[in-house]
């Protein structure tokens, strides 16, 4: 489909309540990678964060009547993935590695070198894990996908302070492990 | 002074408060986390301190700046298995183009709809074209059309060869409303009646937007 760059988010989101299908169908192209890469840094691996953010897409269009007109669709679209992440990790109770690596691997390198730049990758991706869930989105919502401060308090329903503690105390852990690593 | 932090002292500097200048370490590390450990001011320029300080955690954060910023493209087929989804979801509206003894040719109303904003594509001075099959002036029409009468494999509507189709378009600044929306409409219905062998149709054009040269 033509122009899809042309128009934002509010007119689509608008012409999607109106019953314009093709119109959700453009948000949801725009944000399937943001919501399938939180999801993927949030909650672990690749199954479950195709399910997710496949989830949290149906799910935004089926609330898209509560959505508020003052937000974006972005932000909004962070929440619904930031906390059907927390609800599916809270029931299953798992903390396991999270397999954030994708397929980034930079076929040019030199083996051992990519094989140092992997392992330092997998460290970052064991730190991430061991992080308690709030210090995690915190994490991932400031330093991976490049939120502000008032951002990340907005998609988390919390505080700019409370943000800053919580990735004052992340920031300390990941930087310990990520010692202990090199 | 003191003397200044060694190699490999990332550990013992993150199990400290602060640095022997008074330098508060959580702000240094966020500082090297946001990107910022080449912006010091007056006192870390001066610090021997602070710049070891922000020398070792740029180190220590390297591997994560790395990973945020590796690509993670969305697996394919996220977007059409959502909209699939969704589709089942709303009622959709079937259109039955010919009933023979050879069978019976149906076609999904979305696809007209789909077929109506591409052909609106091509029209002059049109920016943005959405159609909708589903809801509202479609919908309505439909159900009264065929007195509720229901396709087997979903609750759908059959119109026979009678179609409305409404469209939400933006078109350029500048350009005659009246004027692009009447080639819509002729575009569309010419189109529909060509491809599809639609016979009856009525093509209702929104013009709720306008946009700039530059997209705003």
């Amino acid at each position: 489909m033509q122009s899809k760059a042309e128009v934002g988010d509010t007119y689509l989101v608008a012409r999607a309540r109106e019953g314009y299908l093709d119109a959700y169908e453009l948000l949801a192209q725009r944000h399937s990678a943001m919501a399938y890469r939180v999801a993927l840094r949030l909650c672990g691996n690749h199954h479950d964060a195709q399910d997710l953010a496949q989830e949290a897409l149906i799910a935004a269009w089926q609330n898209l009547d509560r959505f508020r007109a003052d937000s974006s669709f972005h932000t909004w679209l962070y929440q619904i993935v930031t906390r059907r992440a927390l609800n599916k990790l809270t029931r299953r109770r798992d903390t396991g590695s999270l397999d954030l690596l994708g397929d980034a691997a930079d076929p040019s390198a030199e083996p051992a070198a990519q094989a140092e730049r992997n392992f330092a990758v997998d460290a970052v991706t064991d730190a991430l894990a061991a992080l308690p869930f709030a210090q995690r989105a915190v994490v991932v919502l400031r330093h991976f996908e490049g939120l502000s401060y008032a951002e990340v308090a907005e998609v988390t329903h919390s505080s700019v302070p409370a943000v800053r503690s919580h990735l004052f105390r992340a920031r300390r852990t990941l930087g310990t492990k990520l010692e202990e690593w090199r | 002074m003191s003397d200044p932090p060694s190699d490999r002292q990332a550990h013992h500097l993150l199990a400290s408060a602060t640095l022997a200048c008074g330098a508060d370490v959580d702000l240094l590390l966020e500082q090297v986390a946001d990107g910022l450990g080449g912006d010091r001011d007056a006192h870390q320029r001066e610090c021997v301190h602070c710049q070891a300080a922000i020398e070792e955690f740029s180190a220590v954060w390297g591997p994560v700046t790395e990973l945020a910023g590796n690509p993670v493209p969305a697996p394919p087929g996220l977007t059409a298995a959502v909209m699939s989804q969704i589709r089942v979801l709303v009622r959709d509206v079937w259109y039955t183009l010919q009933t023979t003894n050879l069978g019976v040719i149906r076609i999904a109303a979305r696809t007209v709809a789909a077929l109506a904003r591409d052909a609106a594509h091509t029209v002059p001075g049109v920016r943005v074209a959405l159609g909708r099959s589903t809801h509202g002036g479609l919908a309505t029409p439909a159900e009264r059309a065929t007195f509720g009468h229901h396709h087997p494999h979903a609750a759908v509507g059959v119109l026979g060869r009678t179609a409305v189709v409404d469209l939400a378009v933006a078109i350029s600044y500048g350009d005659p409303v009246h004027e692009v929306a009447r080639d819509i409409q002729r575009h569309v219905i010419s189109s529909l009646r060509d491809n599809l062998g639609l016979q009856t149709i009525t093509v209702n054009v929104t013009v709720d937007d306008t946009l700039a040269d530059d997209g705003q």
